[in-house]
């Protein structure tokens, strides 16, 4: 009975090894952990996790996991296994201002990057039918002299249009009350009611009803920028200095995974990222949404985010200023 | 209206989408069949599957679930004298005699009936009304939707079983557990005791099929009946049983606008809307109609509301993201973790996917009737299976699809803690829905509150400043001082019945 005992044992064994060696990633379900709520820039990841999941053969559904300015999402992403079921959707506000903030523990060198995904232009608008000022200048003057008056929201707090709006503010030595949003169409909501005196547009919510908005104030140097707002004042036209130029206004995003990700997993998630940022549909689509295709693969990861980051570390924290200011006015 | 429907069709007319309506509200009539489960387990249940799917055809999935599951109930209600949800509890007053009187096929027939044509009544106010309200929402701000919270929340708390004091605790306590995770004002956590499991705080669907699967299952299972198999005729319904209702058709009418105005009505769910819909028709009703001894038009009448009930609880659930009950509670989570938000901005900016809504529901509830006439025989088969058999079933359910939601072992854990509390909070005779409407509402309360004060250049006078904020303020007093006043009479009426006088007592 031994022998045979034996060979069934082996049999078995062999058995489970092949089945294990045929297993090939990804046999399942793919997680993209999104950190802002429902709205365009999760309908564009919504695009981009569907091509790539065609690319690999499995879904790719988009969590939204909104909060801390996409920390809580990053850290619930850096919490999952190691094993490429996961993917964050690494915006720069978790990625790179938070840890600036003191917000986060981690490097953006920590992470193994895909590949880049989409840029984003955003601006400062307000109503089209607002009768104090019609301008930037215009609105900067009204602020100056009603300071901590005015109310306006970056979407969530501690993001990237609020660092970036809050410097443009500090400028000017505007002082006015940020309000936090988790979903930005509810913000859009409020600047258009009277709710909010301004607002941070991004050019999803402006290409939706333009005639809604007047936008004073791009914050973006890029002449494409100023063409998706329909060629509206730039902080280039303005000479607004925010401490940021070239990349640095544009809320990109680089979808990256856990630096523990097995290589060959890792590079089986790149092809793929690489193949459906390559496609003219997906290309066709995020540009209808206002959202701006990337092509920088895995390797200058280091190069575009390492020179975000040492400009917004050169900006000051603009977002302390503000709230000390309104601390003072209390 | 019609634009939004016609641009619901290209959703609704996938072979997937019809296919999980029709398979949701087969699934609905079963859980509404099997006493002790219900829509609200039904959608529990389902929900891990739901999510994992296209937008459309997991909430076509989830809906006629609820719709199915509202109708259900009144299979085991007339045919074995226990309603298989609260809601059927008031058609055995007139379903079982008539099963007594040989007539089981027809009162069924009549109950899929008058719950598909009642909830169709639903439907038509649904999407009427729903896209009005948005439009008339589309300029509330902060501070009104703080107010519709609060509102929310004591209605629910006021009208849930049990004492006010009870549902009003269950809520805060709903609103205790809402707090846990990041603070998105201040970007700090709160509770989390250092675990990033909890920087979302606790997952609600966890929360849920704790709170009211693993409860009832415990309760299931602490009764002597495990093995119990009962006496059934099999019964077939047929076609002709719309003709029958129809003859009653002032009572379907009347009592599917009972349902759809205790539906619209935070914390109304189909139980109180049936009853009350029952006894309108009873005072209408010739003394020869005989209610209470198997007439044809009490069956009418609770079926056609508590079907009807269920469009109404969409209006607020999906034109103010304010939900009306638990099961729309669980609704307004499946559409946020799909990534939908409910309310006027969902109208405006993704009006197919609304259609696409509307048209679910039109659907499940014509599907009600033929799925029902069909698989009635079935269903009440079902009946016969011990509890023995079910109740493994159903918690094996409840821990794969638990796990499935994000592959964490600490959601189980938080299932079980939750199965827990859910038990002592039965014992105790705490309501449980209140819980799930604070858990659900707590963030929409806190976040606009915050946001309000925020905004405000005037503290809290802004409230008072927004008509339709301060509209809601007199409200909310209306309710409480109204409530107040009928538990003083209440009281009295108690203490003068034992020979008391209460002025004495103190």
């Amino acid at each position: 009975m031994k022998p045979t005992l034996k060979m069934l044992t082996s049999a078995v064994f062999a058995g489970f090894t092949a089945t294990a060696a045929m297993a090939e990633f990804p046999d399942r379900t793919i997680e993209l952990i999104h950190p802002w709520g429902p709205g365009n820039a999760m309908a564009v990841s919504q695009i981009i996790a569907k091509a790539m999941g065609e690319e690999l053969g499995v879904d790719m559904p988009v969590l939204s996991v909104p909060g801390a300015a996409g920390t809580k999402a990053q850290t619930t992403a850096m919490g999952k296994p190691a094993d490429g079921y996961t993917v964050f959707d690494g915006y720069v506000a978790p990625l790179v201002l938070q840890p600036i903030l003191g917000n986060a523990d981690w490097d953006f060198s920590e992470f193994a990057p895909l590949h880049s995904a989409v840029s984003n232009a955003f601006a400062i608008g307000g109503r089209t039918d607002e009768t104090r000022w019609s301008t930037f200048e215009e609105m900067m003057a009204y602020c100056q002299e009603n300071r901590g008056a005015l109310r306006y929201s970056s979407g969530s707090r501690n993001n990237l249009p609020h660092m970036v709006i809050a410097k443009a503010l500090q400028s000017y030595d505007c002082v006015a009350q940020n309000v936090p949003y988790t979903q930005d169409g509810n913000a859009v909501k409020d600047l258009k009611s009277g709710v909010l005196d301004f607002s941070f547009i991004n050019v999803g919510n402006y290409k939706s009803d333009p005639s809604a908005f007047n936008i004073m104030l791009v914050l973006s140097e890029l002449p494409g920028s100023k063409a998706s707002f329909d060629g509206a004042p730039t902080i280039a036209d303005l000479q607004v200095d925010v401490g940021l130029s070239k990349l640095g206004p544009m809320g990109w995003t680089w979808w990256i995974v856990n630096p523990d990700t097995p290589d060959d997993v890792t590079d089986a998630l790149r092809t793929a990222m690489g193949a459906a940022m390559a496609r003219e549909d997906v290309k066709d689509a995020i540009a209808k949404i206002g959202f701006v295709p990337l092509e920088w693969d895995h390797t200058q990861y280091e190069e575009v985010v390492g020179s975000v980051q040492d400009q917004l570390s050169a900006m000051g924290n603009a977002l302390t200023w503000e709230e000390d200011e309104l601390k003072k006015l209390q | 209206m019609f634009e939004t429907i016609i641009g619901g069709f290209d959703l609704f007319f996938s072979p997937l989408a019809i296919a999980l309506t029709f398979a949701g509200i087969l699934i609905g009539l079963l859980v509404g069949a099997l006493p002790g489960l219900g829509p609200l387990m039904g959608i529990i249940l389902l929900l891990p599957v739901a999510i994992s799917l296209p937008p459309l055809a997991g909430m076509g999935f989830l809906i006629s679930i609820f719709v199915g599951g509202s109708c259900g109930g009144a299979i085991s209600a007339i045919l074995l004298r226990i309603p298989g949800t609260p809601i059927a509890a008031a058609t055995l007053l007139d379903g079982y005699p008539m099963a007594q009187k040989g007539e089981a096929s027809k009162a069924i027939g009549i109950a899929l009936a008058a719950s598909s044509l009642g909830g169709l009544v639903g439907g038509v106010v649904l999407i009427v009304a729903a896209p009005v309200l948005a439009g008339f929402a589309s300029r509330f701000a902060p501070p009104e939707y703080t107010m519709l919270a609060i509102t929310g929340l004591l209605t629910i708390s006021l009208i849930s079983e049990g004492t006010f004091v009870k549902g009003l605790l269950a809520c805060c306590f709903g609103l205790l557990l809402s707090t846990i995770g990041t603070d998105e004002f201040s970007t700090g956590y709160r509770f989390t005791f250092g675990s990033h499991h909890m920087l979302n705080g606790f997952h609600i669907v966890a929360v849920v099929v704790g709170l009211f699967a693993i409860s009832e299952m415990t309760f299931q299972m602490a009764r002597d009946d495990l093995m119990d198999k009962p006496k059934l005729e099999i019964a077939r319904p047929s076609l002709k049983a719309v003709v029958q209702t129809l003859r009653h058709w002032k009572n379907l009418l009347r009592s599917s606008a009972v349902g759809v105005f205790f539906g619209s009505l935070p914390g109304a769910g189909g139980d109180i809307s049936s009853f009350s819909s029952y006894a309108v028709a009873k005072s209408f009703a010739k003394p020869e109609e005989k209610y209470g001894e198997g007439a044809e038009g009490g069956v009418v009448a609770t079926e056609a509301a508590n079907n009807a009930t269920v469009g109404g609880t969409l209006v607020p659930t999906l034109a103010l993201g304010i939900p009306g009950d638990a099961s729309s509670a669980m609704l307004l989570g499946a559409l946020l973790i799909l990534g939908f938000i409910p309310g006027p901005e969902m109208f405006l900016m993704q009006p197919d996917f609304v259609g696409g809504l509307f048209l679910v529901y039109m659907a499940s509830n014509v599907m009600l009737f033929f799925a029902g006439i069909l698989a009635a025989p079935f269903f009440i088969r079902v009946l016969l299976i011990p509890k023995a058999y079910l109740i493994p079933t159903i918690l094996i359910l409840c821990c794969i699809g638990t796990f499935a939601l994000q592959g964490s072992v600490f959601d189980l854990m938080v299932m079980l803690g939750f199965g827990l509390i859910g038990i002592l909070f039965r014992l105790a005779k705490y309501p449980l829905a209140p819980i799930v409407l604070g858990l659900i509402l707590g963030p929409i309360l806190e976040a606009n509150l915050r946001r309000s004060l925020l905004i405000s250049r005037d503290g809290y006078w802004i409230f008072v400043d927004r008509p339709v904020a301060a509209a809601l303020i007199v409200i909310d007093v209306v309710i409480l001082v109204g409530f107040a006043v009928v538990s003083v009479r209440r009281w009295r009426a108690a203490k003068q019945s034992c020979g008391l006088d209460p002025h004495m007592r103190d």
